[in-house]
């Protein structure tokens, strides 16, 4: 039986992975040191056997993961607002966008002991951080999406007589959202990447820590398999925010 | 003085639908002593029922012009009335716009377009429905109500945009070159469709062309304008009833009032051809 093009790519897809973990079992049993890196079978062994009856994981992915979600709806209340304020006129853009380009390229990880200083070592400090990570691709991507708006529409619009709000809802989100959703994707792997950093620079709580307290203590086996959960985490939420943009972009047909 | 109106109500010529007073617009230009004048004190009335074209070369400011009255520009001086009432800002209760290319929004069908604008403009929900359906059928688009612009030809597209500038029901419809964008076929058969469509209506109607045949076709007056700084030079009439045939472009009449209006722009268009040619010599120089 003949597998369409999409089956044969799915399934070298799954060949390739299965080939890399194979790979890795057979050097990690026969050549590596126990202390870095364990096959993936164990991995898999102490995902089910350790990590998930250590309680205090378990919590430490309920704690990451809600804040994760509060530092993502903050990074798109803020992202999209303040995109919205910049990319509104080219005044805005013109005045305020190369502000926004060169804090984007400020590498962040510089100012965390300054966010530690200012919201202190409990949850506020990794949503503040991870906010200010998932922030900035989100209003960089509206105020681009922005920028490429057919002027006829927005003249057309004002002739009808629509609000500052039906131009934003009607003309300039429509026209915006690949490029809002492209800055969504970016900006919920920001997110992800600002809270785990937060929690591993100075926590106690939450997937870095563990992650951390693991390497530390020389137990490759769970630690591969927090940051496996940690990849599965961010590939999930990842397509769960493809499947919106999806549905979102139906009229491209 | 009264005249018969091609859909033949009497109208006086003071009730005027538009009236354009002592216009005057400036745009700054890069340095301060560079500022442009893009129309110099125009004055004009336009009457209740009546199918006007601007035309002039470009540069002329027949679309700031437009613009002005259409409440998009505030003009630097003077004032447009509407029906006694003095513009500013957008009246989509009044005045419709209907543009070069189509503004169907892509991410919408046709549909949902009209509802979109009716929204806009604030018409009731009620009327949505049926108004969308009457302006589809005047134009014979019906059976592509749910379809995306994007499946439509251009010429369709703009056609679908004409029925819903008139489905917005306002007195006043400003067109800035609808058909620019069209072919030349395309272009006849929608300047008939227009012409045919509007005799029925008794709209005024406000059209900026720099055809000189799309002038003479579908005007009822022609308001011919001089450029740098834009002013208006003479007015034409067109004394023939709507809705016009092609035969009227065979007549020798279309042909002399087409060759007035050419004969009236000709030194006009030369004299901007002119005035580039010395500026970029001067620019070279520099």
């Amino acid at each position: 039986m003949r597998m369409t093009t999409g089956a044969r790519i799915f399934w070298t897809r799954c060949a390739m992975l299965l080939a890399a973990l194979l790979c890795w079992e057979v050097y990690a049993r026969l050549w590596a040191d126990t202390r870095f890196v364990s096959p993936p079978s164990l991995v898999l062994h102490a995902a089910i056997f350790e990590l998930f009856r250590e309680p205090g994981v378990i919590d430490a992915l309920v704690t990451s993961l809600w804040i994760l979600f509060v530092a993502y709806a903050l990074a798109i209340l803020f992202g999209v607002a303040i995109g919205l304020a910049v990319g509104w006129s080219s005044f805005g853009r013109k005045a305020f966008f190369p502000v926004v380009l060169l804090l984007y390229g400020i590498p962040q990880v510089i100012l965390l002991p300054l966010f530690v200083l200012i919201f202190g070592i409990g949850p506020a400090c990794k949503i503040a951080f991870g906010l200010s990570h998932g922030f900035f691709p989100i209003a960089v991507n509206v105020i681009s999406g922005m920028k490429n708006i057919n002027i006829l529409y927005l003249r057309s619009g004002h002739s009808l007589g629509a609000s500052s709000f039906d131009i934003a809802r009607y003309i300039y989100l429509p026209n915006m959202l690949q490029s809002l959703f492209t800055g969504l994707r970016l900006g919920m792997t920001l997110t992800l990447l600002g809270v785990v950093l937060a929690e591993l620079y100075v926590s106690t709580q939450g997937i870095g820590y563990w992650t951390k307290l693991y390497a530390e203590t020389h137990d490759p086996a769970p630690l591969f398999a927090l940051i496996a959960i940690l990849a599965l985490m961010a590939v999930i939420l990842n397509e769960l925010v493809r499947a919106i943009e999806r549905r979102g972009l139906r009229w491209r047909g | 003085m009264n005249k018969m109106t091609p859909a033949g109500q009497i109208v006086s010529s003071q009730t005027a639908a538009i009236s354009i007073q002592n216009v005057r617009q400036q745009y700054p230009g890069r340095h301060s002593s560079a500022a442009v004048l893009a129309l110099d004190d125009i004055s004009l009335d336009i009457p209740r029922g009546e199918f006007v074209c601007l035309l002039g070369p470009s540069g002329c400011g027949k679309s700031t012009l437009l613009n002005i009255v259409g409440g998009l520009i505030k003009p630097t001086a003077g004032k447009v009335q509407v029906s006694g009432r003095t513009i500013d800002g957008p009246s989509p209760r009044d005045i419709a716009f209907i543009f070069q290319e189509s503004t169907l929004l892509p991410w919408y069908t046709i549909r949902e377009n009209f509802h979109v604008s009716f929204k806009f403009s604030r018409i009731a929900r009620s009327e949505w429905q049926s108004r969308t359906e009457e302006a589809l059928a005047a134009v014979g688009m019906s059976r592509f109500i749910d379809h995306y612009p994007e499946q439509l030809s251009v010429g369709m597209r703009q056609r679908v945009n004409l029925a819903r500038g008139i489905a917005l029901g306002t007195d006043i419809i400003l067109m800035d070159e609808p058909f620019a964008a069209l072919d030349e076929q395309t272009r006849m058969v929608l300047g008939e469709d227009l012409s045919e469509l509007l005799a029925k209506t008794g709209k005024t109607i406000v059209f900026v062309t720099h055809s000189l045949a799309e002038a003479v076709f579908l005007s009822d007056r022609v308001y011919v304008m001089a450029a740098r700084p834009g002013r208006l030079k003479t007015i034409v009439e067109i004394d023939e009833p709507h809705p016009r045939s092609p035969d009227f472009m065979l007549t020798t009449r279309f042909g002399d009032l087409r060759n007035q209006l050419y004969g009236l722009l000709r030194d006009e268009v030369r004299e901007g051809l002119q005035i580039e040619r010395k500026s970029s010599a001067a620019a070279g120089r520099t």
